[in-house]
């Protein structure tokens, strides 16, 4: 953990993680009995007719709720279907739990299984990609590809913008990908441009990595190393709007992992998806460490990968320090946005207050947004969110996680913004739906 | 998904930099020490017994307020304790308990508890409670009369009220380097320059106070002070005379920078601490009060919420 430099006088400053000359190649680790794969549920698409307990499935075949149901995840092993359950995350976001007993002759030999079970309908699809067979069989790959922002009517997009750095710190997922896999993301890059028609691709990537970008055929941008300006909110205000003015901020832009555009690239060029995720994990010791996994391992087999035993009160978070999600269990899988898992000890747990904001104005200085949180968290306490959205600009925030970083009292600020802004959303849409 | 392992379950960020408003307290105790011990040294057992009650007594006002409220107990983060000793370092040696008892009851109650606790006072709860004990029992703080039975191997008047009655001429006695050595009488804790400066200067480079405030109302003091030299010099003493007396270097570091009652941007910071600087000499220079520090605090403490919103506009909005 970074604490508090001595010298206090400027605004503490956080860094990316910076991947050395030549990353280490990432620890395989396979799924022992079972995975588990979460799917985001939508209120309307409740009940499922698709899968019940019992069904076989195959590797690289989709699992989702309904047929044409926008979230889905591919299997990444070849098994049983053993149980489906609803899983409540994170602000009660409600989830398709789908476990797959793993196969033991699938697991011997992935590979051929892998080819020869994969489904027949995506082979056909890599014969003509589309955008519509992108966002109907892609969705799940590593990095999470969103190909949603290509049918808003709204805003059509103008640019692609593919990031080679994360977006959180600790976290070596994309900027591993970048360096070691270059060429496969060129054919990503290119295939995206080919099936939206969209030929403005653009490239981020730290600053170290400017070179080995520069051959990915996209424009290449940097970002400077300090968190949180690879933020794709800030990319978008400082970094394209500087040259294409305010149009590109408020025309769409679609964004995409490198891990995603190099997994896109291999799915259409080989007929099979890739489905395994790189995750950088940080044990106890803090030693990190590169790992390649399959979408739905859970957090014990990666556990029992690296000896780490966990005790009563420790914290797994997946995700970065500052924007990640802590587990309750550790049946938690790996998912395709997972790009990092964190294992805290307990000793290592800052307990967060309930004292009052003393005013101490450490998180105005660090907030990228600008907000004047020792105001707003005056209202966000009070539980007054309209307010707070209306004079002190609760919707500016770019949830990066800062300012709980750095208050001097630990208030949960962040959790604070959070649930306001949930609370504030849905009560938007009660409105729309009585409207 | 049920295990029997309880793990710890919390949101985003999983990291904190150690902050923490205790250590912060601690910090600026520490620094306040610089200027605390040698004003003990000087004004002997009696200061000590000031200081100690005021701390002793302050932290005692919070527990009862504590109490009374039904609320946790509160005085581990030092703040009380803080409180105590900034109102202490005004006090002359010889006030007697009962004003420092009272006074710590307008600090802690009426300045920081009856608007909340930590981070809701508007006012700076020590200048506030030295400024109500200042006008009910001026007599008290009459440093000449108050410190007449002491003997200093220096002038033993306090300099503010010689430059106020007799003019610039009368404090040309004052060296520079004596005042900042502390040889002049005052409050226990704001005489000591060197210590103060020390202090403030710490507390500066760890982030503690905001330099932004410290600075410009020590640049307020200097530029108001100079013009009103060269105007009359005769009338006016220098900038050097008003940074290095009464409460001008607690005023700047210790009194000006607390948290709740000042800003937080960077632009109404320096606004904020240029008019408390300059507000200072304008009340000693060409007002009743022989210090102006004090009042100059409570009035940009008022006008805090006003300059603060001199801002920058926040993502997103009017770009
Ligand atoms: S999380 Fe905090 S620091 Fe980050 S943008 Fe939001 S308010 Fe600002
Ligand atoms: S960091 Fe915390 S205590 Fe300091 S001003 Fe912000 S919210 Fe208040």
């Amino acid at each position: 953990m970074i604490k508090r430099s001595f010298f206090g006088l400027v605004k503490p400053k956080l860094q990316y993680e910076i991947i050395d000359e030549a990353p280490a190649e990432p620890i395989s680790i396979s799924a022992s009995k079972q995975i588990l794969l979460l799917i985001d549920q939508f209120p309307d698409s409740a009940g499922n007719d698709l899968f019940k307990t019992g069904d076989e499935v195959r590797r690289g075949q989709k699992i989702a709720m309904a047929d044409d149901a926008p979230a889905y995840l591919l299997s990444s092993q070849s098994g049983q279907i053993s149980k489906i359950s609803e899983f409540v995350g994170m602000l009660g976001k409600k989830y398709m739990a789908v476990t797959i007993d793993v196969k033991p002759d699938a697991k011997r030999d992935v590979k051929s299984d892998a080819v020869r079970a994969v489904d027949e309908s995506f082979k056909k699809a890599c014969q003509a990609p589309s955008l519509d067979n992108a966002a109907k069989y892609l969705a799940g790959l590593p990095g999470k590809p969103d190909f949603s922002v290509f049918s808003d009517p709204e805003k059509p997009v103008k640019a692609i913008v593919v990031c080679g750095v994360d977006n959180d710190l600790l976290t070596t997922t994309n900027q591993y990908v970048v360096k070691n896999n270059i060429i496969a993301i060129k054919t990503g890059i290119d295939l995206i441009c080919k099936i939206s028609g969209i030929s403005h691709a653009i490239m981020v990537v730290p600053q170290h990595l400017e070179q080995v970008a520069g051959s990915s055929g996209a424009i290449v941008k940097t970002v400077d190393s300090e968190y949180p300006s690879a933020h794709p909110e800030l990319i978008v205000q400082h970094i394209l709007a500087s040259d294409d003015g305010k149009s590109m901020s408020e025309s769409g832009i679609a964004f995409f992992s490198a891990e995603a555009v190099s997994a896109i690239g291999a799915a259409y060029n080989t007929g099979i998806p890739p489905l395994e995720k790189i995750v950088t994990v940080i044990t106890k010791d803090g030693n990190k460490r590169l790992v390649s996994a399959p979408i739905g391992t859970p957090l014990q087999d990666i556990l029992s990968e690296f000896n780490e035993t966990l005790n009563e009160g420790d914290r797994v978070v997946f995700g970065g320090p500052m924007t990640g999600t802590s587990v309750f269990s550790t049946d938690y899988p790996v998912l395709p946005d997972t790009d990092t898992i964190i294992i805290q000890d307990k000793s290592q747990i800052t307990e967060r207050d309930d004292i009052a904001c003393i005013n101490c104005g450490e998180c105005v200085r660090v907030c990228p947004a600008n907000i004047q949180i020792n105001q707003l968290i005056r209202f966000l306490e009070a539980g007054q969110y309209e307010e707070a959205a209306d004079q002190w600009d609760l919707f500016s925030c770019i949830e990066c996680g800062f300012c709980s970083y750095v208050c001097e009292s630990r208030i949960p600020i962040f959790q604070h913004i959070k649930l306001a802004k949930h609370t504030l959303e849905s009560m938007k849409a009660a409105e729309e739906i009585n409207a | 998904m049920h295990s029997t392992l309880k793990l710890t379950v919390s949101h985003a960020p999983f990291w904190h930099n150690g902050s923490s408003i205790s250590s912060k307290s601690r910090n600026i105790l520490l620094a306040g020490l610089l200027a605390v011990i040698p004003g003990c040294l000087q004004y002997g057992i009696a200061a000590v017994g000031v200081v100690t009650l005021s701390i002793a007594s302050a932290i005692i006002w919070e527990l009862v307020i504590n109490f009374i409220s039904r609320r946790p107990v509160s005085v581990g983060d030092g703040n009380a304790a803080l409180i105590g000793m900034m109102f202490a370092m005004m006090l002359p040696a010889t006030t007697p308990w009962w004003a420092v008892v009272t006074g710590t009851f307008f600090a802690v109650v009426i300045g920081k508890e009856i608007f909340g606790g930590i981070g809701a006072n508007p006012f700076n709860p020590a200048v506030l409670a030295m400024t109500i004990v200042m006008v009910s029992w001026g007599y008290l703080f009459d440093f000449n009369a108050a410190l007449l039975n002491y003997q200093f191997d220096f002038n033993a008047v306090y300099p503010l009220v010689l430059s106020k009655s007799f003019g610039a001429s009368a404090v040309d006695s004052f060296a520079l380097t004596d005042l900042l050595m502390g040889k002049q009488i005052g409050g226990i804790g704001s005489t000591f320059g060197i210590g103060l400066i020390l202090g403030g200067v710490y507390l500066m480079l760890r982030g503690y106070i905001r330099w932004e405030i410290s600075i410009s109302f020590l640049a307020g003091v200097f530029a108001a002070a100079m013009g009103f030299n060269f105007f009359n010099p005769e009338l006016y003493a220098g900038p050097g005379f008003h940074l290095l007396t009464g409460y001008t270097l607690i005023g700047a570091f210790f009194l000006a920078t607390e948290d709740s009652s000042s800003p937080v941007n960077f632009i109404p910071m320096l606004a904020y601490g240029l008019l408390g600087g300059v507000l200072t000499v304008l009340i000693r220079n060409t007002g009743v009060h022989i210090d102006g520090v004090l009042y100059a605090i409570l009035i940009i403490n008022l006008v805090n919420p006003i300059i603060d919103k001199i801002r920058p506009k926040a993502l997103g909005k009017g770009v």
